[in-house]
């Protein structure tokens, strides 16, 4: 019964093996979706261009689906799945940074790989800037610590905080992205743009 | 339009489906780690020897006792009115209503408390509460509880009046005759309290 490494049935470096083929095969998925031209990524901010939301939020249902189904069926056990625990400061002021950022540069972490990975220059500029950004973060890290660390709420779940099934909550999650990608799709026509 | 659609028609149904099955199947451990570690650290599942003598001798309803030896140690000796789950058959789903309930009190005991203990563990992970580990096990419950040892002349006030429930308890449930020779002790064995009601009887696997 899964997860994998943490029940022992694969080792912690066949985690990493495999780890690095899905990785591979996720950047090969972004590259393939057009992730890696900064304007179709910032188009989600201007609404010319939705992809991003679909894409990523598609996954994040599948994914949600198939670990609530897994569970279901006996094959996963979602108490062991590692959930990064919450800073609440540090998860408000890492969005707006990292939110800025993506405005501003036109990638994201990931996409910023995968633009440099096919010879985009800005792509490599942005990851120079991420490590940059990496190494400033380490070296100044007391300086951040406290507020790093500051309001921490364990692994809260929102469907625990709202009291209600996980199964249930992912119904309106699924409602709730159906309705996101269909105002998408309408932005989509009310602001297009021809060439990008 | 029309992906979107296709998408609605296989995610909604699904999520349906999702929202409508009873949640946490697979979740057989209901404590995490970190939990367990703490209530074994801070020994909450010790029930002291002398409350179980006292709930005996009161004849407390509420008090099960509950032997995980084996079936060939329990038939050999165990507690008055104590009922055999073999730590081997913990598990087994005819013992699930015995130790997942919040009527009784069960007192897991073995002759230490080991294997007790590791009764409790189990239990207390899957998330039954009421279940206790009698401390010390039945080598305490002889050596102290049946037999008491007198408290040197020095000993605090506290020390007599532990010996002296203690002696009477004894009494009461039938001690003392195991290390005191045929005689004085075996008078009161009369008075040994029924503690085994039919409801304790009924579950009671093994013997």
């Amino acid at each position: 019964m899964g997860p994998l490494a943490p029940n022992g049935i694969i080792s912690e470096n066949t985690n990493f093996l495999l780890a690095f083929f899905i990785g591979i095969a996720f950047g090969w998925v972004l590259e393939s979706s057009g992730f890696s031209s900064s304007r179709k990524l910032a188009g989600i901010f201007y609404g010319y261009d939705t992809v991003v939301l679909k894409v990523f939020f598609t996954g994040a249902i599948t994914c949600m689906l198939g670990l609530l189904f897994m569970s279901l069926f006996g094959w996963v056990d979602l108490d062991l799945i590692y959930v990064n625990p919450t800073y609440l400061t540090s998860a408000i002021i890492g969005g707006v940074v990292m939110g800025a950022g993506f405005i501003m540069g036109g990638f994201c972490p990931g996409t910023s790989f995968c633009g440099a990975a096919i010879g985009k220059i800005d792509g490599m500029v942005f990851v120079a800037g991420l490590f940059i950004g990496v190494y400033g973060f380490a070296f100044t890290y007391p300086l951040w610590e406290k507020m790093y660390m500051a309001r921490y709420l364990g692994e809260p779940k929102v469907s625990e905080k709202l009291g209600m099934s996980d199964g249930l909550f992912g119904l309106l999650l699924i409602i709730a992205a159906i309705g996101m990608f269909a105002v998408a799709e309408w932005a989509e026509r009310k602001f297009p743009r021809e060439e990008y | 339009m029309k992906p979107l659609r296709l998408l609605a028609l296989f995610v909604i149904p699904l999520g349906i489906i999702i929202a409508a099955v009873p949640p946490d199947r697979v979740k057989h451990f209901r404590l995490t780690a970190d939990e367990l570690l703490q209530e074994a650290g801070a020994g909450v599942q010790f029930v002291s020897p002398d409350v179980v003598a006292d709930m005996l001798v009161q004849k407390d309803p509420s008090l099960r006792l509950i032997d995980v030896r084996t079936p060939e140690e329990f038939d050999a000796y165990h507690m008055e009115g104590a009922i055999n789950i073999p730590l081997s058959s913990l598990l087994s789903d005819e013992y699930t209503d015995i130790l997942h309930q919040d009527a009784y009190m069960n007192v897991l005991y073995s002759n230490g408390s080991v294997y007790a203990n590791q009764a409790w563990m189990i239990t207390r992970q899957l998330g039954y509460e009421n279940n206790f580990v009698l401390e010390g096990g039945l080598n305490y419950w002889f050596g102290n509880i049946l037999s008491p040892q007198a408290p040197s002349q020095t000993s605090p006030n506290e020390e007599f009046a532990k010996y002296d429930f203690r002696k009477s308890a004894a009494a009461a449930l039938g001690g003392g005759n195991i290390v005191a020779t045929e005689g004085g002790a075996t008078a009161v064995k009369a008075v040994k309290p029924p503690v085994a009601s039919k409801a304790k009887k009924k579950p009671s696997g093994g013997c």
